[in-house]
């Protein structure tokens, strides 16, 4: 195979776009059964053997619907903002590992790169919900914001103790240290790996902390306006956020995708180990989903500054404290 | 809240909402997260029942009654049969007294945790709202197995009830309940110890007791602020004053208050069925009525599971109400609704409280929508 055509195969194939689009699916699918599972209900069961295909036929069906943009949206950022949802992602993607020790991209302080993923995520919601010029999608844009402030530190400082533990600014160095050493969530990390999903489940917006975006209070916040494709592409994104966050923590806290293997067969076991041990952070949040209220957004975000920011500190200082002995 | 330039705005809550599962509208001034004042319409849902009511006899009007609320059906119904029984100035057997004790407290109990549903709904649990839903279906089984109908059961007929028991349904009620009373045990349990609904629902839509009397509250909503008033005790209807119960009552005076009261009393109802059902009268369950009602004027009232519905009628010696007139118990609450969901002082309500304090009397807004009118409450 030309040098060039193997990169770009990766790039959109595997372990590229389409292998993030197909287990974006295959996971939303996981998290609404075991939502569902905690609920007594069914969940989805009809697309294709146990409704395996939900996520699809959902997404064909929002392609086809009638699109609207509202009269006083600003209409490029309004539009402009489902597909750079998705390009974020898709781009950022690069950086987990999915194969072995690396990504497709890998460069000294791509951790770095990666947690700013994030924080660009919840910039464009807030761009989404303020260009809709909708009274329920300025308060859920507002709320995101407000949210950010709640969780993006102890956030970074979750990441910040890994890297200080492993003593490695690049995704490729802390999943090989791993490798050697075990996995970081053993040991000081734990506390990081419990906080990272908490800051987790307020990035994605899920219960307890789907707030920007609060049925029964402002609608569908945010998202209020947006309709048929838009919707179909932000749902996607988000699907691929969730992936997204999961294959971190799993590079970060469970030793990626490297686990025991034979010779020869890391092309097939080690992908197989990372789509596992994605399942287990996916079903994680699944669970705390279904097991929380709402909290109100100023309860977040003092829960946020009070207890999470504390602890994180916390947890590097003993981070340090572990390295020095 | 002291900026200098005013970033007040309208946040319509309604007329469609989802937090709303009825059409009223809530507008909303909003300053940031902070609810700053409220504007309250329920006329949107206005159906004439009360114009159709006078077109039909009084035996018609059963059925046209007992849709102007479909979880309240049992005491709608309840509170016209007694209006009517007492222009007819008669008693009805004890066994259907008994009987319709049995009904009225299946449905609140249907009604209540239908409510416990949709108040953690409310505030994002859905996990609770489906477990607490699935529960509700063995009371709908009961109704059912009662009346044959599981939510529109058309039980109280003018001068009785409309089907007899055997020992083999009783012995079926008597399981169901059985069935239900460790669930909500449990329920109960949580809403007192789950940290999120006690963080959500806790000092939310503070009624003051003295708030609760000047604004006329009624049901659970007043019994939360700490006042002793249940129709059952005060006015016994059915038989009330042979059957030994309790009026619950809290002291919280906010949503979990309210929570709690609903929770005890259903515990309280499945006590009662189970005391109605052993010590059930034996003879007739309907006493034969004539179609044309006496002249004059009556009024009946009846604790719905939502509080004190009223029902007025005027009849002119015909076999039609002259003029029927009803007032339910969502009507009563909503000023002291609109007091609620007013920040005053200290007490800052936040828009995420508003689908909290709504839920919270457990409005009905198609059986409050009597009267037409326009502006807020």
């Amino acid at each position: 195979m030309e040098p060039v055509i193997l990169p770009v195969l990766q790039t959109l194939v595997f372990p590229g776009f389409l292998f993030l689009i197909a287990v974006s699916f295959l996971y939303e699918w996981l998290d609404r059964k075991i939502y569902a599972w905690m609920q007594l209900r069914a969940g989805p069961a009809l697309a294709g053997p146990v409704g395996i295909m939900q996520p699809i036929a959902d997404f064909v069906k929002l392609m086809g619907k009638e699109d609207i943009t509202p009269a006083y949206a600003d209409r490029r950022i309004f539009g402009a903002v489902p597909v750079l949802m998705v390009a974020l992602i898709l781009t950022f993607w690069a950086v987990v590992p999915v194969t072995g020790a690396a990504g497709l991209v890998s460069f000294r302080g791509d951790v770095v790169f990666a947690v700013v993923a994030m924080t660009f995520f919840c910039m464009l919601i807030f761009l989404g919900g303020f260009s809709s010029s909708d009274r329920f999608s300025l308060l859920g844009a507002e709320r995101a914001v407000l949210q950010l402030l709640g969780f993006e530190i102890p956030l970074m400082l979750s990441i910040t103790g890994v890297c200080i533990h492993t003593g490695g600014l690049s995704v490729s160095e802390i999943v090989s240290w791993q490798a050697e050493n075990g996995w970081s969530i053993l040991g000081p990390q734990a506390m990081g790996f419990f906080i990272f999903l908490v800051a987790a489940q307020a990035e994605l917006e899920r219960i307890p902390f789907d707030i920007p975006e609060a049925e029964q209070e402002i609608v569908a916040g945010w998202l209020t306006e947006y309709s048929g494709r838009k919707l179909a592409l932000i749902r996607l994104a988000k699907d691929m956020e969730l992936v997204f966050i999961s294959g971190l923590a799993v590079a970060l806290f469970l030793g990626g995708p490297i686990g025991p293997s034979h010779a020869g067969l890391e092309w097939l076991l080690y992908p197989a180990y990372f789509l596992l041990k994605l399942a287990l952070v996916v079903a994680v949040l699944a669970l705390v989903r279904g097991l929380f209220a709402r909290v109100r957004i100023d309860q977040m975000v003092s829960f946020g500054m009070r207890y999470l920011v504390p602890l994180s500190l916390a947890q590097v200082a003993a981070t340090i404290l572990w390295r020095l002995i | 809240m002291s900026s200098s330039y005013e970033r007040i705005f309208d946040i319509p809550i309604g007329p469609q909402h989802p937090a709303l599962k009825e059409p009223a509208m809530l507008k909303l001034k909003v300053d940031g997260e902070h609810v700053v004042g409220v504007d309250l319409d329920v006329s949107y849902n206005h159906r004439g029942i009360e114009k159709a009511a006078e077109y039909r006899t009084y035996i018609q009007n059963l059925y046209l009654i007992e849709r102007i609320c479909g979880i309240c059906n049992v005491a709608q119904t309840l509170t016209y049969c007694l209006a009517v029984e007492s222009l007819h100035g008669k008693e009805i057997p004890p066994r259907a007294r008994f009987l319709r004790v049995v009904a009225e407290e299946i449905s609140r109990i249907n009604s209540h945790l239908l409510w416990l549903g949709v108040a953690a709904h409310e505030i994002g649990f859905d996990t609770f709202f489906m477990h607490v839903w699935l529960d509700r279906e063995i009371t709908l089984g009961l109704m059912e197995a009662l009346s044959g109908n599981r939510i529109t059961s058309s039980y109280n007929v003018i001068g009785g009830v409309r089907r007899d028991v055997t020992e083999e349904l009783l012995s079926r009620i008597r399981k169901g309940l059985d069935e239900l009373e460790p669930r909500v045990k449990r329920y109960r349990e949580i809403v007192l110890n789950d940290r999120s609904i006690l963080k959500r629902t806790q000092g939310i839509g503070i009624l003051s007791p003295g708030d609760a009397m000047a604004t006329s509250a009624v049901g659970p909503t007043l019994r939360a602020s700490g006042i002793k008033s249940d129709v059952r005790a005060d006015d016994p209807y059915c038989s009330h004053d042979q059957i030994p119960f309790n009026v619950i009552t809290a002291d919280g005076c906010d949503a979990h208050a309210r929570i709690l009261v609903r929770l005890d009393e259903i515990l309280e109802s499945i006590q009662m069925c189970r005391h109605c059902v052993s010590r059930l009268p034996a003879g007739p369950i309907l006493q034969r009525l004539p179609r044309r009602a006496p002249q004059g004027e009556v009024m009946s009232r009846v604790e719905a599971p939502r509080g004190e519905l009223f029902h007025y009628i005027s009849s002119d010696g015909s076999d039609k109400p002259y003029r029927c007139k009803v007032s339910t118990p969502t009507l009563a609450n909503l000023p002291a609704l609109v007091r609620m969901l007013t920040s005053k002082g200290k007490y800052v309500v936040n828009i995420a409280d508003v689908p909290v304090i709504l839920a919270s009397i457990d409005p009905c807004f198609s059986c409050a929508a009597r009267v037409e009118h326009s502006g807020g409450v």
